[in-house]
Formats: structure tokens, C-alpha cells, sequence
């Protein structure tokens, strides 16, 4: 087994670090609190190449895979800036398209995704179904060759920073309704969005979409064939759970390099606090946790980029289980340790708990993972 | 136009680092190994030269077996190959030897342009540039914080203490520059994968006609004799307040020339 990540990919992590830090936790915080977006670590970030690691080379992308992506996902958050949409744009989209995009698709939209220069966000979620995608209502009536697409969707984040959204709805096909994938432009005819205020300090927002009778050409159809969706559809969600894990794992060393710091410097009757068990051992208690769910999420790329996508399912949800719990765990010591100050915006670990506590809940719930373990992996029946 | 960039290993600057009980030469196996942050500087300008004139630039690095990993590191930023001088001899060079070896290596790379970092951090002594420029009989521009080439001359503004001096120089010339030139780039993915296959020519002494006996602890024309830590800062002048902290600090102040 080995557990070393290649000359190239400590490379990557190095200047990801190094341009992540020059950016830093207070920007991302007023770029949030302004209600602004981290453009210009974005367009950076996009233009070296690193939000499109995984986007194959012959579209301009890097080439690598799903683990040097979860690396710059990581090590963005690490230095106090999660880009959600990396995980939506690049993870989800990008490797949905490169999969399973017809040619046109791929031409037209991989390029964009490469560079950073466009981003396609993802709506699956619908007030009634949540993201169970065979009870959706969102449905695609065929008109001629066109589309005609309606329904409603929630919780989809960053839909006023993208150009294209990765709609999941359903078509009509043998006399029953089956999941299909469209690529619908922000600002399509009947397209309306209304933000979802939420309590979370990001620069990403979340939001309520209506489609009304929205037209779309036969090539909005990713693959062409509403028979290429489901596969598509499952394509897209390793890499998010992923990608999410590692955002989740870099926040959490984030705010652990935060506390430990804190903690080491902040002197009371004159010994360091860290020096009590107290404060010492809830540290080195999220420190552990994070650190297996960083080994899982490691596996979970690793079986996911040698195309074993079966055994990436299982460990997939297991990183993306496990780090959202380290995450949170780990917020909520750095809160603790540093006291009163915790909670002031200026030391700048309480602006990421609507954060990790969202990653308990999204894209796939904690107990919904369970449910998965319980059934696939233990043998159980299913419970709902 | 054909730069050299020298690129050197140092112990990174981040960490503590100390030197060796043994021989008193920096330990390079206690921290982590970095290219001296000046030299990203360097690079960076050769690449904006590159850009704008054309020409390649190739790294020149003396060092051991594991200065490799620092030549891909500043390949990955965009340089078209690099020069790696390796032998056994060669630790423990003194500035003399070291400059010796690597004006050997210039010799064999006719460069238009030479560039490097006005110091390294580890040794700190800022003469390799002048050395080089002796040996090899051309000119050093050095503390550069601007730079521009044109036909067969460069232009730098050197920095000073004051403020900055104009001077320029036929090339081939060597110029060092400082951290205020310009902001060195993050390697690109592209750039990472693409250092992988970039061709790094390793030279020995004898490839560049130097006896073993002249560089190294062996050649070195001065040696460290012994070391010790620097001793803990002492606690310093403590002012209580008591209604004249302002004055006391002020008379402290101008005791020590401040104001």
C-alpha cells in the first residue's frame, strides 16, 4: 500500500497552499459578508490550471484526475478558503461532461471548465423530493425536436456566478418517467431564480429555481439520449462526495492550524494553554479523526481515478461521512479553545460553522450515508 | 536571448534550522529543502525576458543528489531545462570554489545573460555574483529592482539604502536582483507536468575539468571553526507606568538614538 502521493501532486498542493495563503480567511470572509463572490481567487486559481485538474488534457484541461482535484480542494479550504463550486463546476459537471457529453458538448463546454472561465452549477434538489431523483418533478416535454422543460428546484448554489446550470429532470421514454440531464443557460426564457437566505458565511449563495416551459435544442440533452442520464447522473456523484470530503477535511485543518496555534501562544498563570489536557486533548482528539478521514479520502480518489467506480461508491460516502463529522468536530474545538475569542469574526474560525454544520446535511445527508451502509455494505434491508 | 538562472537548495528559511555538530556546514538533512527564495525572483525575470525577447532559459544548480527535487520545482514555473553540477566533492565549497564551479558551467552554457538572487538565505554573503563576474571577465549589475535588456546591453536600477542608481552594461553580464523586481508565478499544472520531461543534464568536476582537491572541505580557502547557538533575548527595559510611562518611554527612545 502506498500512501505517498506523487512528486507532481505534492507540487500541486505546494502552490495551491502558496496561492490559497496570499488570499487567506479574511478575504473570503469579507467577499462573503459583502455579498460578493471570490472572483479573483477563482479567475487565479483557473487560469494556473488547478480548477481544472481533472478536465482531460485534449480540452485544455490538466489531465489528472479526481485526486489532484480533491488536493486543490483541500488545500484551498486549508488556507481558509473552500470554493464550493469547485466541487459543483469541475467535480460534478466537468466530469459528467467528459464522460458522458456528446462531441459538441464536450467541445463547447470542457474549454470553459478547464480554464475556470465558465462554470456550470448543478440543480438536483426539489422542495418535495429532496434528491430522490425517481420521485422529481422537474420534467422535459419534447416539443418538435426542441425541449420544453418545468419544474422547480432548491438549495442550488451559485446559480448568479455560473453560465450554465446541470438541471435533473424527467423525461417521458417507454411509457414511464426516467431521470435525463440538460444543460440550461442562467439566463434562459422562463428561467427565474429568487435567492434562499442562508446561514452560512460563504460567498456562494443558494437558490430557489423555477423553470417555466424553459425551451431547450435537442443538444441541451447530455449524451444526446435520455438513456445515457443515469449513468451520467451516478458519474457526477463520486466526485462530488469527494471533492465535498476534501473541502470538508481542509476546513477542518484550517481551524485546527487556527486553535493549535492559539492554543500554544495564548498564556494563562503563565504556561501556555496547550499545556493543559483540557484544551490539549480535544485537539489532538479532532486532530486523529481528521486525519482518518483524510486517509479515506485518499482511498476514495485513488479507487475512483483507477476507474474502480463500485468500491469509489463505498468509500466515497465513508470520506464524505467522515469528514463532514471531523469537520465539524473540529470547528467546534478550535471554538472552544480559543474561549470568548471564538466566536469574534477577527480570529476567524466561528465564520465556518454554517459551513462544516452544512456539510453534515449536504449533498448526501449523514444519515442517508448510513442508510447506504447499512444496506449495501451490511447487508440490511432498506429502511425506507 | 539565452539566460542562466543559478538556482540554489537552502534549508527552508520557515523552519529552524542549524548547523552540522561534525563540520559546521548548514544541515541540510534536518529541514525541508527549498529553492532560496531570491532565485524565484530571478527565475520569474528570466521568464519575463523570455517572453518578451525570446530565447530560452536554462537553470544552473550546484548541489546534491536532492537539489534535484528544487530544479523540477523551478522547472514548473516555466524554464526550458536546467544544469545540474553533482560530485562528491563538492560539499563544504567555499565561495571562491563554489564560484569557480559554477563560472566552469557558464563557460560550457554561453549565456547572454546571467541572473540569481542577491542572496541566499542560508549563506547570506551576496559575493557570488562578483565573483562570477571576475572569472568570467564580464559585468555584475547587482540589487536589482528593475531590469530591461535591449540589443546587446542591460539596464538595471540598482537599490540602495537611499533610493536606486541607474547602470547598465554590455552582455553578456551577470545581474542579482531583489524580492521587489516583481512577483514571482505560482507553477502552473501544466508547468508541474511538464517540468517531469524537461531535460536536466547532470555535469561532474571532471566534465568541467576541476580537480576534485580544489573545491570542497578539501579546496575550501576558509572554514568554520566552531558554532553556538545565539544566546535567548535577554528581557529588556520593562517601563511600569506610574503617570510618566510616556516620558520614560520617549527618554528611553532618544537614549537609544530613535528619536
Amino acid at each position: 500500500m502506498d500512501f505517498d502521493h506523487t512528486p507532481e501532486q505534492e507540487q500541486l498542493r505546494d502552490a495551491v497552499r502558496a496561492l490559497g495563503r496570499r488570499y487567506g480567511h479574511p478575504y473570503f470572509v469579507a467577499k462573503a459578508k459583502a455579498g460578493e463572490h471570490t472572483t479573483e481567487l477563482w479567475a487565479e486559481a483557473g487560469r494556473l490550471g488547478y480548477l481544472g485538474v481533472n478536465i482531460p488534457a485534449a480540452y485544455g484541461g490538466g489531465g489528472g484526475g479526481i485526486t489532484e482535484l480533491a488536493i486543490v480542494g483541500e488545500e484551498l479550504a486549508a488556507a481558509g478558503c473552500p470554493l464550493l463550486l469547485l466541487v459543483v463546476s469541475p467535480a460534478i459537471a466537468g466530469t459528467i461532461l467528459a464522460r458522458h457529453g456528446t462531441g459538441d458538448q464536450r467541445d463547447r463546454f470542457l474549454p470553459g471548465l478547464a480554464t475556470g472561465a465558465e462554470k456550470i452549477v448543478f440543480a438536483i434538489t426539489e422542495p418535495e423530493a429532496g434528491s430522490n431523483f425517481h420521485r422529481l418533478a422537474t420534467v422535459a416535454r419534447r416539443d418538435g425536436t426542441d425541449w420544453l422543460l418545468s419544474g422547480r428546484k432548491c438549495f442550488i448554489s451559485g446559480v448568479d456566478e455560473a453560465q450554465h446550470v446541470l438541471v435533473v429532470a424527467r423525461v417521458e421514454a417507454s411509457g414511464r418517467l426516467r431521470p435525463a440531464l440538460f444543460l440550461v443557460p442562467t439566463d434562459a426564457p422562463g428561467l427565474t431564480r429568487s435567492p434562499l437566505a442562508m446561514e452560512i458565511v460563504s460567498p456562494e449563495r443558494q437558490w430557489l429555481l423555477y423553470f417555466d416551459d424553459v425551451r431547450l435544442p435537442a443538444g441541451a440533452l447530455i449524451g444526446g439520449d435520455p438513456q445515457a442520464s443515469l449513468p451520467a447522473l451516478f458519474a457526477g456523484l463520486n466526485p462530488e462526495r469527494i471533492t465535498v470530503a476534501a473541502m470538508g477535511a481542509g476546513t477542518a485543518r484550517y481551524a485546527l492550524d487556527r486553535a493549535s496555534a492559539y492554543a500554544a501562544t495564548r498564556s494563562v498563570w503563565g504556561r501556555p494553554i496547550g499545556a493543559h489536557q483540557g484544551v490539549a486533548h480535544p485537539l489532538a482528539h479532532a486532530a486523529i479523526q481528521l486525519e482518518l478521514a483524510r486517509l479515506m479520502i485518499g482511498k476514495a480518489a485513488a479507487l475512483y481515478d483507477a476507474g474502480r467506480d463500485l468500491e469509489a461508491g463505498v468509500a466515497a460516502n465513508l470520506a464524505k461521512y467522515a469528514s463532514s463529522e471531523a469537520a465539524t468536530l473540529a470547528v467546534d474545538t478550535a471554538i472552544q479553545v480559543h474561549g470568548g475569542n471564538g466566536m469574534t469574526t477577527e480570529y476567524g474560525v466561528a465564520t465556518l460553522l454554517g459551513g462544516v454544520r452544512a456539510g453534515r446535511l449536504a449533498p448526501i445527508s449523514r444519515e442517508m450515508i448510513l442508510n447506504f451502509v447499512a444496506q449495501h455494505v451490511l447487508g440490511q434491508e432498506k429502511s425506507y | 536571448m539565452k539566460i542562466v538562472v543559478l538556482v540554489k537548495q537552502v534549508p527552508d528559511s520557515g523552519v529552524e534550522r542549524t548547523l552540522r555538530v561534525d563540520d559546521n556546514t548548514v544541515d541540510r538533512g534536518s529541514a525541508g529543502n527549498v529553492i532560496n527564495e531570491m532565485d524565484e525572483y530571478a527565475i520569474e525575470e528570466a521568464l519575463r525576458l523570455r517572453e518578451a525577447h525570446g530565447g530560452e532559459v536554462t537553470l544552473l544548480t550546484m548541489g546534491p543528489e536532492k537539489a534535484a527535487e528544487s530544479i523540477r520545482k523551478a522547472l514548473s514555473m516555466g524554464p526550458d531545462g536546467a544544469v545540474h553540477v553533482l560530485d562528491d566533492a563538492l560539499p563544504g565549497s567555499c565561495a571562491p570554489a563554489t564560484s569557480k564551479v559554477l563560472a566552469a558551467a557558464l563557460t560550457t552554457l554561453e549565456p547572454d545573460l546571467v541572473l540569481c538572487g542577491s542572496e541566499s538565505t542560508d549563506g547570506r554573503v551576496q559575493v557570488i555574483p562578483h565573483m562570477l563576474a571576475e572569472r568570467l571577465g564580464i559585468a555584475a549589475l547587482t540589487g536589482a529592482r528593475k531590469l530591461t535588456v535591449d540589443a546587446d546591453a542591460v539596464t538595471i536600477e540598482r537599490q540602495t539604502e537611499e533610493g536606486y542608481e541607474v547602470i547598465r552594461a554590455a552582455t553578456p553580464a551577470i545581474v542579482s536582483v531583489w524580492d521587489t523586481i516583481n512577483e514571482p508565478r505560482y507553477p502552473s499544472f501544466k508547468g508541474i507536468k511538464a517540468a517531469k520531461k524537461k531535460p536536466v543534464r547532470t555535469l561532474s568536476l571532471a566534465d568541467l575539468g576541476i580537480a576534485a582537491d580544489e573545491v570542497g572541505t578539501a579546496g575550501a580557502t576558509s572554514e568554520v571553526v566552531s558554532h553556538s547557538r545565539r544566546p535567548p533575548r535577554s528581557g529588556g527595559a520593562k517601563i511600569t507606568d506610574e503617570g510618566d510611562g510616556g516620558v520614560r518611554l520617549v527618554e528611553f527612545l532618544a537614549t537609544e538614538k530613535f528619536v
